[in-house]
């Protein structure tokens, strides 16, 4: 008994790093944001004042995550840092090179519509020379994107799959194993219903405490990884983020999805393990 | 009452018996005997309400066990207690858990009511501090006694006992006689399945034996409450029994 619910708690925990781990990175939404970035270039002399402004135009879009302004300068910096002993191309003293804003997208807002509204808010500006983002790359990397999306989510059904098929199999053995005392009670007129009844009931408040130990278990897990592990950090996401209330429902209803199923798959496996005892 | 009217058994393609009919009146004692693999069992299934008879029909207080309310059946199996002629099987359970389930098929009872009762019954079937012994460890006759002291930790008024004496042991017939007979006069209505009924038993019949082939019921004497002004029984109705706390 203590090495089957061991084992079923090793799985719920499973599952449920698998789910929190997909929701807070949205598959490899979190990912992308974090590699890809768009640029607006701006017209060459566009003052450092108008540069911030746009920044913080920018920023205020709801598909941008974070958005930096460079002015000429700092953009002149990082081309040395990248290209070193080209000093030469800065003739007369004069800085051939214009300001840039450096701009990340929530993760997901990385598609044709995120790209497209923040492409569409800067380009009439006239501050704006041109917006960078990915061009004619773009559509196929999006819709690769969405097809490991499509395959993390079938990852999370198949371990599901097998949880449940795990479950109901242990469920099934369990009710044998109860039987001879349940056909005792049975025996001596306790009716069947409320055995059952009972017996559903204990499994759902069993299947939900252990779910909501597993759960949280894997939330601290994914916390005290993501702080050891930058790879985890990048890819999944900070977990302090699960606390985040746009999480809370489908955080619940996965607790309650899988409580539900545990209730349920006892009483399966009581009634199968029951009529084949008759 | 216990009332079983023409009632028959159809087993592989045969009938296996028909034409039985007994009535066991409350608080009355009666013992079947019947050759090995007769159906003494199945008849105690049928006479319990578990098994529906193929022929005939059992009327407890009035009413059908198999074609009046299935609520009337629940309600008599819940009053009654049965011990078969193998003990629960509950792989790895001890005495005091079969306990437990005894409990809790009585509806529940507390943890140290629970306690006391269970040693006063132990001591009675001498089994005093067994309780912590696995059931698969004890003897034939351990657990058939343990099975009884389960079976009246609930207080049934009808007590089922299929093959008791054989597999308590002629040892036990004379201290369980005087249990039964001690039940009897409690009005707690008794009927046993038995291979014979043991020679020590045979002064106890109060009537000439019922055959009903394959089977021969002998009614044992000492259970109505005529019977114990008969017998100038000074036991009041509802008293303890005479071997509690002192059966070894």
């Amino acid at each position: 008994m203590g090495r089957e619910t061991a084992g079923r708690f090793l799985l719920a925990f499973l599952v449920a790093s698998y789910f929190l781990a997909m929701l807070l990175s949205g598959g490899v939404d979190r990912f992308l944001s974090e590699q890809y970035t768009m640029t607006a270039i701006l017209r060459v002399g566009v003052p450092d004042e108008e540069g911030t402004g746009i920044e913080g135009k920018v920023v205020a879009l709801s598909p941008v995550r974070e958005a930096k302004y460079r002015n000429p300068e700092e953009a002149w910096k990082e081309f040395l840092l990248t290209y070193p002993g080209l000093e030469s191309l800065r003739g007369m003293g004069k800085n051939p090179l214009p300001g840039y804003v450096e701009i990340r997208l929530r993760p997901k807002s990385v598609s044709e519509e995120g790209i497209d509204e923040v492409r569409s808010a800067l380009e009439p500006l006239p501050q704006v020379e041109k917006v960078l983002s990915g061009g004619a790359a773009m559509p196929r990397l999006l819709r690769m994107k969405r097809w490991a999306n499509v395959l993390l989510w079938i990852g999370f059904a198949l371990m599901c799959a097998v949880f449940l098929v795990i479950l109901s199999m242990q469920e099934k053995s369990r009710a044998a194993r109860l039987f001879p005392e349940v056909s005792f009670l049975a025996d001596r007129g306790v009716p069947e219903g409320r055995i059952a009844a009972k017996r559903t009931a204990g499994a759902f408040v069993t299947g939900g405490v252990l779910i909501l130990l597993a759960t949280a278990c894997s939330g601290g897990a994914l916390y005290f990884l993501s702080l050891r592990f930058r790879l985890l950090r990048v890819g999944v996401g900070p977990a302090q983020e699960l606390l985040d209330a746009r999480f809370a429902l489908p955080v619940v209803l996965f607790l309650l999805s899988a409580t539900v199923v545990q209730g349920l798959l006892s009483l399966a496996g009581w009634r199968s393990a029951f009529s084949k005892g008759r | 009452m216990i009332e079983a009217f023409r009632v028959g058994v159809v087993s592989r393609g045969r009938t296996l018996w028909e034409g039985i009919t007994l009535a066991v009146g409350d608080g009355e004692i009666w013992v079947g005997t019947g050759p090995s693999s007769c159906g003494k069992t199945t008849l105690m299934q049928i006479l319990r309400g578990e098994r529906e008879p193929d022929f005939g029909d059992v009327v407890v207080a009035g009413e059908s066990l198999y074609r009046g309310s299935p609520g009337h059946n629940l309600r008599f199996r819940a009053s009654s207690g049965v011990v078969p002629e193998s003990f629960p099987g509950s792989a790895g359970k001890t005495v005091e858990e079969m306990f437990v389930l005894s409990a809790l098929a009585a509806g529940g009872v507390g943890v140290a009511e629970r306690k006391g009762r269970m040693e006063e019954l132990l001591s009675m079937v001498g089994l005093s501090g067994a309780q912590a012994e696995a059931v698969s460890s004890l003897s034939a006759s351990e657990r058939a006694r343990a099975a009884l002291a389960v079976e009246l930790f609930r207080g049934p008024r009808y007590l089922f006992l299929d093959m008791l004496l054989a597999n308590a042991g002629k040892e036990w017939e004379e201290r369980l006689g005087a249990l039964l007979r001690a039940l009897g006069r409690e009005e707690r209505t008794i009927v046993m399945m038995e291979r014979h009924l043991p020679e020590k038993w045979v002064g106890m019949t109060i009537s000439a034996p019922l055959n009903a082939e394959p089977f021969t019921f002998h009614r044992l004497g000492g259970g109505t409450s005529a019977e114990r002004k008969a017998e100038g029984d000074p036991m009041p109705p509802g008293g303890r029994l005479p071997m509690e706390g002192g059966a070894d």
